[in-house]
């Protein structure tokens, strides 16, 4: 795959009370983003480990996105 | 607690070079208490390695499991069929643990994840310190619970040596200087006088000095008696 087409896939780990609710505000808002961006819901980031992480990139993901 | 530390993962991946099938064993005591071989680092130890053995071209299969306490046969029963399965038991326990299974299971080939390192506590977050030599002839009642044999660094019964600069040993200014702490803890207890009586030397042989130590209690002993 050459680099311009490379689309990494991305999991976004999003906090619910502030990065969630804005992701889904794009989505009322009708903004959009790549569809290779993957929103998961945390109750909060203080929820998010190293293990989630080790687990997005062994199964495929090239990158993650920690929002809160 | 039993403090140990993580072996680099390079290390490890030389330990379970070759197996098709590796199991992690986490232990839930010590280990898990300080970070080194809980639940959670077991399944990181895995995943890290299934992915460090992927990248090279060499995937290996890493499950893992937890006990609740590598160093009693009892608690492994629950992990026989895992091991019968593995090429490679690669322990997350203490050196204790990592015995543990291998005689518990004879067949299996069991390999250290951790370097234990001592025993003692955590002081600070993220900081632990030495704090028991597991001697076998506790002085603490004599240094105001402050124990030489593991904290100073020269084991010294009767001290502060003349390396005891400022209340730090000599060795390193980070390490405090263990004959400081017990003197000024015996004169904030008033007791300073009790160190004017002579220490004479320990008996070693209950240490490491008299080989491979057993403790052998009858009244809890499970035996069989003829008539």
């Amino acid at each position: 795959m050459s680099d311009d087409t490379f689309e990494p896939e991305i999991l976004a780990f999003c906090c619910h009370y502030c990065a969630y609710a804005a992701a889904d505000l794009a989505g009322s808002m009708r903004l959009d983003y790549p569809s290779s961006i993957k929103v998961v819901e945390l109750p909060c980031t203080g929820k998010l480990d190293a293990r989630y992480a080790l687990r997005a990139f062994e199964d495929g993901a090239d990158g993650i996105m920690v929002a809160g | 607690m039993i403090v140990a530390e993580q072996k680099p993962l390079a290390e490890m991946k030389t330990l379970i070079n070759g197996a098709e099938n590796v199991l992690v064993v986490g232990c839930g005591t010590c280990v898990t208490v300080c970070f080194a071989g809980g639940t959670r680092e077991a399944d990181i130890v895995s995943t890290s390695l299934r992915m460090a053995t992927k990248l090279d071209g060499s995937p290996q299969q890493v499950t893992h499991s937890t006990v609740q306490r590598q160093c009693e046969w009892e608690y492994l029963d629950i992990i026989e069929e895992q091991v019968k399965a593995a090429d490679i038991v690669l322990s997350l326990g203490c050196g204790i643990g990592v015995q543990a299974i291998a005689e518990h299971f004879p067949d299996a080939w069991v390999v250290p994840g951790l370097n234990t390192s001592f025993l003692g506590l955590p002081t600070e977050h993220g900081v632990w310190e030495e704090r028991c030599a597991a001697c076998g002839e506790c002085l603490l009642a004599v240094t105001g619970g402050i124990c030489p044999v593991a904290r100073c660094s020269k084991s010294l019964l009767n001290g502060p040596c003349g390396g005891s600069e400022n209340g730090h040993c000599e060795i390193d200014p980070d390490v405090a200087c263990a004959w400081q702490l017990i003197v000024d803890r015996m004169s904030s207890k008033g007791k300073l006088d009790a160190l004017l009586e002579i220490q004479p030397p320990k008996n070693w042989q209950n240490s490491r000095d008299g080989g491979p130590r057993k403790i052998v209690r009858q009244d809890l002993r499970l035996v069989e008696f003829e008539d």
